[in-house]
């Protein structure tokens, strides 16, 4: 049981960092991004490191996306 | 097709000349792997019981590589200061749009619970996973959350900056005691029993340093995104 939902889950962020390079825009990217660093929270919870991954929840999928947004804000108002 | 048209001499050589590279390296790694291999981290889990800190993790991080902490801390502040200097501090301005009743409502209900809980992950981070880099990095999102919803709030700018001032000097100053109490830096000059192992204080100087840690991780982060969400758009 543990090791389908492992499978899947990597499956699924494989799945996730294909179709974030190949978007067309770049929020969407930044979105799919977000969920790689998801599942590597859930992966790395499984595997037994529960401080990786309380890190790569608050610094992966929070606040770098944040700060990706954000600088994609003043470029897109720059073009 | 004309191979030699699209593939040139040089690309085709450098390929063929990694790819040799790579099968020796690995032929040399696959017939010479020692039968039994001594781990670090099997030695660091070994000594983890005598400093008393339940999470060994933290004892790595901020004792048995507490130096290399400092380093990080450093990195951290360089990457902040040339935001600092990059995006002008000086020229501000403030977001154009009014936000939302519903996002203002929300981050002031919001904002005592992530900064409380930043606290509760920095001041434990020796007893349960956490510790101060996540602390401060979770009060810097609060801080974002009102910067976002609050276009009028503005972090102070001196005020943090002594309070990441002080968080250094007392890190360094906190090495330099330990060096002099008990010749190494960083020594564990405070009591840390291993019977107290699951206490709040326990551990010695160990909690003391991921709290301050903390501090400095989240005035500097705070202060990152504020440079980044109040940047003039015609600089």
């Amino acid at each position: 049981m543990i090791g389908f939902i492992i499978l899947s889950v990597f499956i699924g962020i494989i799945i996730i960092a294909f179709s974030a390079i190949t978007q067309k825009k770049l929020a969407d990217s930044i979105i799919l991004f977000m969920g790689v660093s998801l599942g590597s929270v859930v992966l790395f919870f499984i595997f037994k490191a529960p401080d990786v991954a309380l890190t790569e929840a608050v610094i992966g999928a929070g606040i770098s996306s944040l700060i990706f947004l954000m600088a994609l804000k003043h470029l897109g108002e720059k073009k | 097709m004309n191979l030699k048209r699209d593939i040139s001499t040089s690309t085709f050589s450098g390929f063929a000349l990694s790819a040799s590279l790579i099968i020796t390296f690995l032929n040399v790694l696959l017939n010479n792997i020692p039968v039994d291999i001594k781990r670090v981290g099997d030695e660091l889990l070994k000594l983890n019981g005598s400093e008393g800190v339940a999470n060994a993790v933290t004892t790595v991080v901020v004792y048995f590589r507490g130096f290399d902490t400092l380093g990080e801390i450093a990195v951290l502040f360089i990457a902040s200061l040339g935001i600092g200097l990059m995006l002008d501090s000086n020229i501000r301005c403030n977001l154009k749009a009014e936000s939302n009743f519903m996002l203002k409502t929300a981050s002031q209900l919001l904002f005592p619970i992530i900064i409380l809980f930043g606290i509760y992950v920095m001041v434990y981070g020796h007893l349960s996973p956490g510790g101060g880099f996540q602390g401060g990095v979770i009060i810097a999102s609060g801080v974002l959350l009102l910067l976002i919803s609050h276009k009028e709030f503005e972090v102070p700018h001196s005020v943090i900056t002594l309070i990441e001032t002080f968080a250094g000097i007392s890190y360094v100053l906190i090495g330099l005691i330990g060096l002099v109490v008990l010749d190494k830096f960083l020594g564990n000059f405070l009591p840390n029993n291993i019977s107290d192992m699951g206490l709040l204080l326990s551990g010695g100087i160990i909690p003391i340093i991921y709290i301050i840690v903390g501090i400095k991780v989240g005035s500097e982060m705070s202060m990152i995104t504020q440079n980044l969400i109040k940047r003039s758009d015609d600089v």
